[in-house]
């Protein structure tokens, strides 16, 4: 009975598009799962209730990521982890969504900051991958490839990748904006550093920015001076002058305290 | 006898023995790490190796079973030639059994005197009994240890799979059927009690004997029912070969189809069963068990890669303080392993280096010390170090680490195509060590490498031509990895964009830094510390302070003495010498 209520709930599921209309129905779901006792495969779970756990959470997990509810798609990862693990011949991996969501999930770990959770995941990958490279797959490689791009400091591939039409399906387009944020402080924060100044028009294109204003209200935010069309970078000479002054001081200080310490160490020995 | 005898603190002389009773897990892959022979840890039990055993102890204990065993020889010949109808396999045969019955006393002394030593030094001589067995040598031994049928034995021969071996003293064809047999067995007075320790003994080399032959099935089979044995017995003087028994159980369920990266292997099923064991072991305090098994699950949840799990399980249990060298260096091989694959490259240097150490040296741990340099090196390239080249020059290291100094050395120059050949090269023999994911992860140390010669050499050069050299995509990309690169403070230069080029800054006086005066800092903090150290290692002899003290007391008496007899007059003048006269 339960069963083909879940059915139903599922078949409703599909074809709402809002997440109002579908928040309800996947708790509906989640309830019938859990009087037929699949919430997580246990060894006696038939195959056909393992199936429709699977998609009911599958489901919940894509429709988390439209909502930007990230917190819910890591609980329904969690939840299919254990379905995912289990045997092809208890449930055929066909029809499942599990690299996309793998990916995406790959994803989210890469734009928290979270490298070493992302690299945990992928060592699990690499291993469980029977043929062919976890890189050759067109969901798992695309967060592969951008981790390795971030890393090294290559971001106009990294730009290219999401600006182009590389990205794999319309879930992962959600995480290029959080992304395309933090790539620009990166590159403020290393171009502060590494350019004595720069001209406007060019630091349009090196920030990714789409208009001359959209830079100078950027550069503002940051603090930056603007003179003559061009950008400098105060934070560069100031932090050099109270640099070198806070050091000068520390260095006679810290002479002097490692002094003394080597005079008591010596009382002691002597 | 109360349970808890000072194990930890009494094995301390045993230590030697724990290590190299327990080197069995210390494969060695020098042969096959080329031709390729295993793939990851798993399969590592094939080559297992045998245990060390110092010679003179070896010795000693074959004219111990020897000598022992003499009283049988006659039997015990004839029963051979029945079995084998061969004059030449005559002897053979009688030396192994006479050697594992040579076991039985240190067993018994072991539970006698309560003292883990002899049961070790009774494992410790399996490794040279290990290549004789047979399942006809087992059974005779069983056979004649237990003098007539009992459950124990019966269970014993059935896993040997010799269930109608007669046993030594038959009473002519009663035997034949088992009630007759319990009623004989009931009837029969027995000379003297077997001891639980050495049916788990005999049970350890049905374990080994299945192992070597591969009989994976029965093997866990045979090591399943002796852990439940084990658990009902619940003997401290069982503790040491109780861990056994789970170190080759769960190297059964490695071995078995399908093989451990698959979800499905039987590594995962036994996880409760080694769980709930180390649970026991600990409210034991059973020190062995609960090493191996912390070491054993790591293993497990590693050979699978539930990385999340295993680094859970490290932050619940702590390896025990008294557990065997050998047992600390893997759970450092294994923890280096989770923290390397977290990208905590310091801790997992820190625990490589530790393991490294402690391997220990002999030969047949040559594989634990090679993968653990391996891992160790390529830690080491990640945290952007260069290894030393005389690590690839040591002898039982030089074949093994080839594919490495290539990467080392594509790394050193900063060469990207060369890199980029290596990995290519050799992709094979990196996954199967497990140091393929980390290795993909050097890329851009090479490209930081590269740019920070290119900034060295040059003073002024153009991203084009750095886009050239590095075989990068696109100068964009050049312009912004060099941007990183001096903002992680790798290289001292400035970027001009109009013109496209890198400006690399006058290297300044390293002595006009604060450098030398922290470097100076660290060396004399060093030796300060070592003198410490030493001031901390230093040993008084007991009570010598009483002694000083009690001599200073006679001095100071003989002292009152001589100036009572001064105050006295009873003194010369000149007895006390010329100082006096001056006065």
């Amino acid at each position: 009975m339960a069963e083909r209520e879940l059915q139903d709930i599922l078949r409703k599921l599909k074809s709402s598009s809002t997440p109002s209309q579908s928040k309800p129905l996947l708790s509906s779901a989640k309830l019938s799962l859990l009087k037929l006792s699949a919430l997580t495969p246990l060894p006696n779970t038939p195959q056909s209730h393992l199936l429709l756990a699977r998609e009911v959470f599958e489901a919940g997990a894509l429709l988390s990521i439209r909502a930007k509810d990230t917190e819910s798609f890591t609980r329904y990862v969690h939840l299919l982890t254990p379905f995912y693990e289990l045997p092809a011949d208890r449930l055929p991996a066909t029809k499942s969504e599990r690299s996309k969501i793998t990916g995406l999930y790959l994803l989210l770990l890469l734009t928290l900051g979270n490298y070493g959770g992302f690299h945990t995941e992928l060592e699990g990958l690499e291993l469980r991958k029977e043929g062919g490279r976890v890189e050759d797959d067109r969901f798992l490689g695309y967060p592969i490839k951008l981790e390795r791009w971030l890393m090294e400091g290559s971001y106009d591939l990294v730009w290219k990748a999401m600006a182009s039409r590389e990205v794999p399906s319309e879930e992962y387009g959600i995480f290029s904006e959080i992304l395309i944020n933090q790539i620009r402080r990166e590159i403020a924060s290393c171009s502060e550093v590494a350019y004595p100044s720069l001209p406007i028009s060019s630091t349009k294109n090196l920030l990714f920015l789409d208009s001359e204003g959209a830079v100078v209200s950027f550069a503002q935010h940051r603090g930056w001076l603007i003179k003559d069309g061009r950008i400098y970078f105060p934070t560069q000479s100031l932090k050099a002058g109270v640099d070198l002054e806070g050091n000068q001081k520390e260095v006679s200080q810290l002479t002097i305290e490692n002094t003394l310490g080597y005079a008591r160490e010596l009382e002691t020995i002597v | 006898m109360p349970s808890k005898t000072p194990h930890t603190n009494g094995t301390d002389p045993v230590g030697n023995g724990v290590n190299g009773a327990k080197d069995v897990e210390m494969k060695d892959d020098a042969p096959a790490s080329l031709k390729g022979g295993k793939g990851k840890k798993a399969k590592e039990g094939d080559e297992e190796m045998t245990v060390v055993v110092p010679p003179s102890k070896g010795q000693k204990l074959a004219g111990l079973g020897k000598k022992d065993g003499d009283g049988d020889v006659a039997m015990d010949g004839e029963e051979a030639v029945e079995e084998d109808d061969g004059a030449v396999k005559v002897d053979p045969v009688t030396k192994a059994v006479a050697d594992i019955k040579g076991n039985f006393p240190l067993l018994e002394r072991a539970v006698m005197l309560f003292d883990a030593r002899f049961s070790l030094r009774a494992l410790r001589s399996i490794s040279s009994i290990r290549k004789r067995l047979t399942p006809d040598i087992l059974a005779q031994v069983i056979t004649e240890t237990y003098a007539s049928k009992g459950p124990a034995a019966e269970s014993l021969l059935y896993a040997i799979g010799r269930e109608n071996a007669t046993f030594a003293k038959p009473n002519s064809t009663e035997m034949e059927i088992d009630s007759e047999a319990k009623a004989n067995k009931a009837g029969k007075k027995e000379p003297k009690e077997i001891i639980p320790e050495i049916e788990i003994f005999l049970g350890i080399l049905i374990q080994i004997y299945y192992l070597d032959n591969k009989t994976n099935q029965k093997g866990a089979d045979v090591s399943q029912y002796l852990a439940e044995r084990i658990h009902t017995l619940n003997r401290r003087t069982l503790d040491s070969l109780s861990a056994r028994v789970y170190f080759y159980y769960s190297l059964f369920s490695e071995q078995m189809a399908p093989l451990p990266p698959s979800p499905s292997s039987p590594v995962v099923s036994i996880r409760p069963a080694l769980l709930s064991a180390l649970r026991t072991a600990v409210l034991r305090k059973d020190v062995d068990t609960q090493s191996t098994i912390i070491v054993l699950l790591l293993r497990n949840y590693l050979s699978t890669s539930h990385i999340s799990q295993a680094d859970l399980l490290v932050s619940h249990t702590r390896l025990p303080d008294g557990a065997s060298n050998n047992q600390v260096a893997r759970y450092l091989y294994y923890l280096g392993r989770i923290r390397a694959i977290q990208l905590r490259y310091t801790e997992a240097h820190e625990h490589f280096t530790a393991a490294t150490r402690k391997a220990p040296s002999s030969p047949s741990a040559a594989g634990f010390s090679q993968s653990a340099t391996k891992l160790l090196l390529v830690v080491k390239l990640l945290m952007g170090d260069i290894p030393e080249r005389a690590t690839f020059r040591d002898q039982s290291m030089e074949r093994a680490l080839q594919p490495y100094l290539q990467l080392v050395q594509a790394v050193r120059v900063g060469l990207l195509g060369e890199f980029e050949t290596t990995i290519k090269q050799y992709g094979e023999t990196f996954r199967r060590d497990g140091t393929y994911t980390l290795i993909l992860r050097l890329r851009q140390n090479v490209i930081r490498t590269g740019i920070r010669m290119m900034s060295l050499s040059y003073s002024r050069i153009s991203l084009r031509d750095i886009c050239i050299r590095l075989k990068l995509e696109s100068e964009e990309s050049a312009e912004y990895i060099v941007a990183k690169a001096i903002r992680d403070g790798v290289i001292e230069a400035s970027l001009d964009r109009e013109k496209g080029f890198m400006k690399s800054k006058e290297v300044g006086d390293v002595y006009a830094t604060r450098e030398p005066g922290e470097a100076f800092h660290d060396r004399i903090q060093a030796c300060l510390a070592l003198h410490d150290e030493s001031v901390k290692a230093m040993r008084f002899p007991m009570n010598q302070h009483r002694l000083e003290l009690k001599n200073a007391q006679e001095a100071r008496e003989r002292e009152r003495e001589m100036a009572k007899e001064i105050q006295d007059g009873d003194l010369d003048e000149d007895d006390l010498g010329g100082e006096f006269e001056g006065m």
